[in-house]
């Protein structure tokens, strides 16, 4: 008789630790040179509002590149769904107006999915082209004056505070706490996981591959939606550029909190922390004066680090790591043979 | 007809000298072998033998954990594919891999294309009158400008025999390199090898056919378990003393005690099922307890017709039924529900998430019936039921945290079996349930279908060895070109007879 | 025991290549861009008459110069089974780098065009380096240089703009600056680059390296081609052709800012004309020519859009994002569903 034990709890993930402490740090660096930066009381958490719209998205993408896919389009349906609710503010109640928008981008999140399910396109260039489609949308129907001044109810998603907590963090907190428990212990999120790890062998344990591939990207375009929500209340205007803008950094955000980018490994719980990370980084480096586009170059070069550095650590704990990626990136561009023999 | 190698005195001759190489487990121990210039050498054994291993660290494909390898006297190094073949050895892999969609032409040259002036420029001219040259060779009369993946397949093979001679290689392997080709086609192979061999090439080969081995070898070595086990020169050996080298023992099969229990009802029944091209109208019904097996040739048709089955192909015309449940369209998800569960042949890909934990690798088919509460699933009462179920399937496991690619084969193997059960099956397809699997944990994959049949599972299973298909069943079906060509029951059921029916021949 | 084995799989006779010459023409990506643009300019005519004006046609082909440049680059990238994704920051750094060169210190379009093409190589380098020594994936590891660029491009700028570009530069880019009567000089250097690129891609023992690192990177390796040093070489020179096309972009606008490039989706124009050229993500397939021909098909498409069917330009990106959905859908190749099963059924037959 064998004995298998259940195993310990799971270890404090390395990754996790490391990203903690780089927070920590992160945080001490800048309440030390820049005295501004706490503000006093709950002044550490209003310093973030301005990334949440990008960490909510994180949390739609986490979940499509778990499967291994990828969502380009996320940051446009965002500025889309942030001018839908603008317009339709301008004529309607709050609620009908949000209704109206995450209605839009759940449903350019399913189209999203059905090509990538059922034609067998790459991601990358589904979502590429619906970026632009998504962008279009959002540039005409915001037309040359965009919807703005929104009432205050609406705008209190966006800057308003409850109990000294913006209500923007409170979205992201809820966004990430169901992603987490959409992932960790729904069954929709084993299904999402296993076929990040090996599509065919989930597809030969009888899930239903193509139905979870579009559930994921469904969903991906609704949390895009209330992330283009958030962004409307914060900017108090429907701003047709305004999503696109959030893109690297999210994706920046997952990648960084070891999310895999081949699919199947990665926590969300770090992505958040990741989102923090580079949440407190970028307002740190507007506040001590950097422009928005140094910043972005900033965010730029932290992907790249968090890769390699990354790809080293599990090399040191892993040395055919360096083998089986390269092996994942054939196979993400599953390598066509020939039919010969039936030709 | 032209041949552009050079004939040169002499040959090549190719040593292995006491070759180590273990993967997990020990694959060769102290293998010596030498290939002579102007023979076929042909190395049989069972699956698992270590046989391609051998041709593989031959080619440089893998590096041997020990021992040399000696071309005409000078002892290689570290070897690179693609330093062996500067070095004029090749090895012509069970399945082509060449450029799809690059010419034929321009596969041959595939890496050693012929440069023009200044080094820069690809000499097309001369490419192609040499081309045209080593086609004919190898008897392809195809347009070198046509891509290489419009070939069929059986071209493709003689097309990268033709890239071992175009880039003058003088040692060349061919590992198993009828199994995808008809027997017509393997006889234009045939031609080919003798040939080569005749103009003094080394030739390196291996196959499970015994006709082709007898037809073929000047040199034949029986490899079992990793070691050298026999040394035969051509006509020096009987067909029986080969099998009986290979297995190790007389073929004294502990045949499955005949249970005096009829079998019960029909559980899955298949009636004229067709999916094109592989599958052309196949009946079969399992009992309840019984164990039937599904005999034939890689390549008849066994495996799609379990894929059509499960619901992973779609079938063209038939009716599947599992307890009187019509699932004929149904996908693997609602087979799974109605009871009917498959083993698939390719572990590492259909099979296993190699970087996925046991308990949830074991679960992986059942997730709509875990346990949990408003739609959140209980993973500690998950993890104690895979446990249970792994610990009665006897896997050798530390935790059930570990990863699954952590295990053995057989452990792996054993995992699955797990999966399945877990879905309550009442009937279960398991396809080569032993492939991969080393000698010692085979018996207990046995003792698990046995055990699982006398619950009243009914089981059909799928093998390419016919031992354990002689071991394991009640009743045998042979598949030949996508029919049953034949069934065979209790003890009608010995090597012979299931081989013959396999083969096509009876 | 296995006696087994050996198949008798009924394997297909060799197709005889008897389609006819015709069927086999039609069946080319290149010859179906030139009937489908046929078709359109006949369309947009109806709609409006003055399109088929010199004016206009050659209009259409001086506005796909600086994408064709572009996807050039991206071909050689895409043919060895990769992607840049920050070709667009590589052009609007080339042009502001010239731009200013040329505006402040008066440097001339030949030392320009090598000033463009040394920027964009360096850059490419970047790329290179991630993609081909870290073996990061090209898609995160381009998105990644795609906002470092971006960054650099502005800092270069100090928010400043370029629009003082000499004519020596300028008087390229207009349709009525000729040497062979009625083509404009801009697209003679677009199809020259056209030809050069196909010369090295179909003649060079480099080009038919790139094409067999795509189609098969580690058959590739093991018949010893350099795989890595290819793929290297591919991102340096999608580098330095985004760097030419970003003096491109000089001679036709006359000015440069800190968004150029990226505010006209250089990225997807490239790729989009890659694809609808015929070149597939998956590596291994795809021309120059293609390439070339994807960049005129865009051109021509988006002008039919707005000056025969009145569509606003905002509209435009949508439709290059159609096309791309539909040049992939037309190529059943490209699909990961017909992958996997032709895959599947590869593996299937080799028993190990």
């Amino acid at each position: 008789m064998t004995a298998i034990s259940l195993g310990q709890r799971r270890r404090l993930p390395a990754w996790g630790a490391i990203l903690g402490a780089l927070l920590v740090l992160e945080l001490g660096y800048f309440s030390v040179t820049n005295r501004n930066f706490f503000g006093g009381g709950t002044g550490m958490l209003t310093q973030i509002e301005l990334f949440i719209p990008t960490g909510i998205l994180a949390m739609g993408l986490a979940l499509v590149i778990l499967t291994g896919n990828i969502d380009l389009s996320a940051g446009a349906i965002a500025s889309l769904s942030s001018v839908v609710v603008g317009t339709q503010l301008e004529s309607g109640t709050v609620i009908g107006a949000i209704v109206v928008a995450l209605v839009v981008s759940t449903v350019i999140g399913l189209v999203n999915g059905l090509i990538v399910a059922h034609l067998g396109i790459d991601s990358l260039l589904v979502t590429l082209a619906t970026q632009f489609i998504a962008s279009s949308l959002a540039v005409s129907l915001a037309g040359d004056n965009p919807p703005q001044d929104f009432a205050s109810l609406f705008l209190t998603l966006g800057r308003g505070t409850v109990a000294g907590v913006p209500v923007a963090l409170l979205i992201f907190a809820v966004v990430a706490a169901v992603v987490a428990l959409l992932v960790g212990r729904s069954r929709f999120g084993r299904r999402l996981v296993l076929i990040g790890h090996n599509a065919e062998a989930a597809r030969y344990s009888g899930i239903r591959v193509a139905r979870t591939t579009v559930g994921v990207f469904t969903v991906s375009g609704l949390i895009a939606g209330i992330a283009g929500i958030v962004l409307a209340a914060y900017f108090n205007a429907g701003r047709s550029d305004s999503g696109m803008a959030l893109l690297l950094p999210a994706i920046t955000c997952v990648v960084l909190g070891g999310v895999d980018i081949f699919g199947g490994k990665g926590r969300v719980g770090e992505v958040v922390v990741a989102v923090l990370l580079l949440g407190f980084l970028t307002q740190g480096l507007l506040n001590s004066g950097f422009s928005s586009l140094a910043t972005t170059m900033v965010t730029g070069l932290l992907l790249i680090v968090a890769l390699v550095v990354k790809i080293a650590f599990e090399v040191r704990s892993d040395p055919s790591v360096l083998a089986s990626t390269a092996d994942r990136l054939r196979r993400r561009f599953a390598p066509r043979r020939p039919a010969a023999d039936h030709g | 007809m032209m041949l552009t190698v050079p004939t040169g005195k002499g040959g090549t001759t190719y040593e292995a000298h006491s070759i180590d190489k273990a993967f997990s487990v020990p694959v060769l121990r102290r293998v010596d072998v030498v290939f002579h210039p102007g023979e076929i050498h042909t190395l049989v054994g069972e699956n698992g033998a270590g046989k391609s291993t051998l041709l593989k660290i031959m080619s440089g494909v893998y590096a041997p954990d020990g021992g040399r390898r000696i071309l005409d006297g000078e002892e290689l190094g570290h070897l690179t594919p693609a330093e062996a073949r500067r070095r004029g050895i090749y090895l012509v892999p069970q399945e082509p891999r060449l450029m799809p969609d690059l010419s034929v032409a321009e596969n041959l040259y595939l890496g050693a294309l012929p440069r023009g002036r200044f080094g820069l420029t690809v000499d097309w001219r001369r490419a192609r009158d040499t081309t045209s040259g080593l086609l004919e060779t190898v008897g392809l009369s195809v347009d070198p400008r046509m891509l290489a993946g419009r070939l069929p397949l059986a071209h493709q093979q003689l097309l990268e025999c033709a890239r071992a001679l175009a880039q003058g290689c003088r040692v060349i392997f061919f590992d198993e390199p009828t199994s995808p080709l008809t027997a017509h086609e393997a006889d234009t192979l045939f031609a080919l090898m003798r040939d080569l061999r005749d103009r003094g090439l080394t030739l390196g080969f291996i196959s499970h056919r015994f006709d082709e081995v007898e037809d073929l070898s000047d040199r034949i070595t029986v490899l079992r378990d990793g070691s050298v086990v026999g040394r035969h020169e051509r006509g020096t050996v009987s067909r029986p003393a080969l099998i009986e080298e290979m297995v190790g023992r007389a073929l004294t099969l502990t045949r499955r005690t005949q249970r005096d229990t009829s079998p019960g009802e029909v559980v899955l029944s298949v009636e004229e099922l067709v999916s094109p091209p592989e599958v052309n109208g196949m009946s079969i019904d399992v009992r309840a307890g019984e164990i039937v097996g599904l005999a034939g040739l890689v390549g008849s048709g066994r495996t799609e017709l379990a894929e059509t089955v499960f619901g992973l192909r779609q079938p063209t015309a038939g009716r599947v039924t599992v307890m009187g449940r019509d699932v004929t369209t149904a996908g693997p998800d609602r087979c799974i529900a109605d009871g009917l569960v498959y083993l698939a042949e390719d572990r590492g890909r259909n099979g296993i998430f190699a970087d996925v934990d046991l308990g949830t690798n074991a679960t992986s088919a059942v997730i709509g019936r875990l346990p949990g509460r408003v739609g959140l699933l209980d993973t500690q009462e998950e993890a104690r039921m895979a446990q249970r179920m792994l610990v009665r399937m006897n896997v050798k496991a530390a935790t059930m945290t570990q990863p699954i690619a952590s295990l053995s084969g057989g452990n792996q193997q054993k995992v699955l079996f797990a999966r399945w059960v877990l879905a309550h099956p009442r009937v279960a397809i398991f396809d080569e349930p032993t492939r991969g699997v080393d000698v010692g944990a085979k018996e207990g994959i046995y003792q698990i279908i046995e055990d699982l049949a006398g619950e009243g599972l009914a089981t059909l299973v799928i093998s390419s060895e016919l031992e354990e298909l002689v071991r394991l069943c009640d009743r045998v079906y042979a598949v030949y070109e996508g029919r049953i060509v034949g069934q065979l029951r209790g003890d009608a059921i010995t090597v012979d007879s299931v081989g013959e029916l396999a083969v096509g021949a009876a | 025991m296995t006696m087994s084995v050996t198949a008798s799989r009924p394997v297909a006779r060799p197709t005889q290549s008897t389609r006819r010459p015709m069927t086999t023409a039609l069946a080319r990506r290149e010859v179906q861009i030139v009937i489908a643009m046929l078709l359109i300019v006949g369309v947009s005519t109806l709609a409006y008459p003055d399109f088929l004006s010199s004016r206009v046609i050659a209009n259409v082909f001086i506005a796909a110069m600086v994408t064709t440049f572009v996807s050039l680059g991206q071909t050689f990238v895409m043919l060895a089974r990769g992607i840049d994704l920050s070709v667009a920051p590589i052009l609007g750094l080339s042009a502001v780098v010239v731009g200013f060169a040329a505006q402040d210190h008066g440097l001339g379009l030949w030392r320009g065009l090598v000033l463009g093409a040394v920027v964009g190589m360096v850059l490419g380098v970047g790329n290179a380096v991630l993609v081909s020594w870290f073996k990061l994936p090209p898609i995160i590891a381009t998105l990644g240089t795609f906002s470092v660029y971006g960054g650099l491009q502005f800092v270069v700028t100090g928010g400043q703009q370029v629009d003082q570009i000499p004519g020596q530069y300028t008087q390229y880019g207009i349709a009525t600056h000729t040497i062979v009567p009625g083509v404009p000089v801009i697209l003679l250097a677009g199809l020259a680059a056209t030809a050069l690129v196909s010369w090295v891609l179909r003649s060079t023992v480099f080009g038919r390296n790139v094409y067999a690192t795509g189609d098969d990177g580690e058959a590739a390796f093991r018949a010893g081609i350099p795989v890595r040093r290819i793929t290297f070489l591919a991102y340096v020179l999608c580098g330095l052709f985004a760097g030419i096309a970003g003096v491109v972009y000089l001679t036709r606008t006359g000015s440069a800012d800190s968004l150029t490039g990226t505010q006209t989706n250089e990225n997807l124009n490239a790729i989009a004309a890659a694809l609808i050229g015929g070149t597939a993500l998956t590596g291994g397939r795809g021309t120059a020519v293609g390439s070339f021909l994807g960049s005129v098909f865009l051109s021509l498409t988006l002008s039919a859009m707005g000056i025969a069917f009145g569509v606003p330009n905002e509209w435009q990106p949508a439709g290059i994002g159609v096309l791309i959905l539909l040049a992939v859908v037309a190529d059943p190749r490209a699909r990961r569903g017909h992958a996997l099963t032709t895959l599947r059924m590869r593996l299937r037959r080799s028993a190990r």
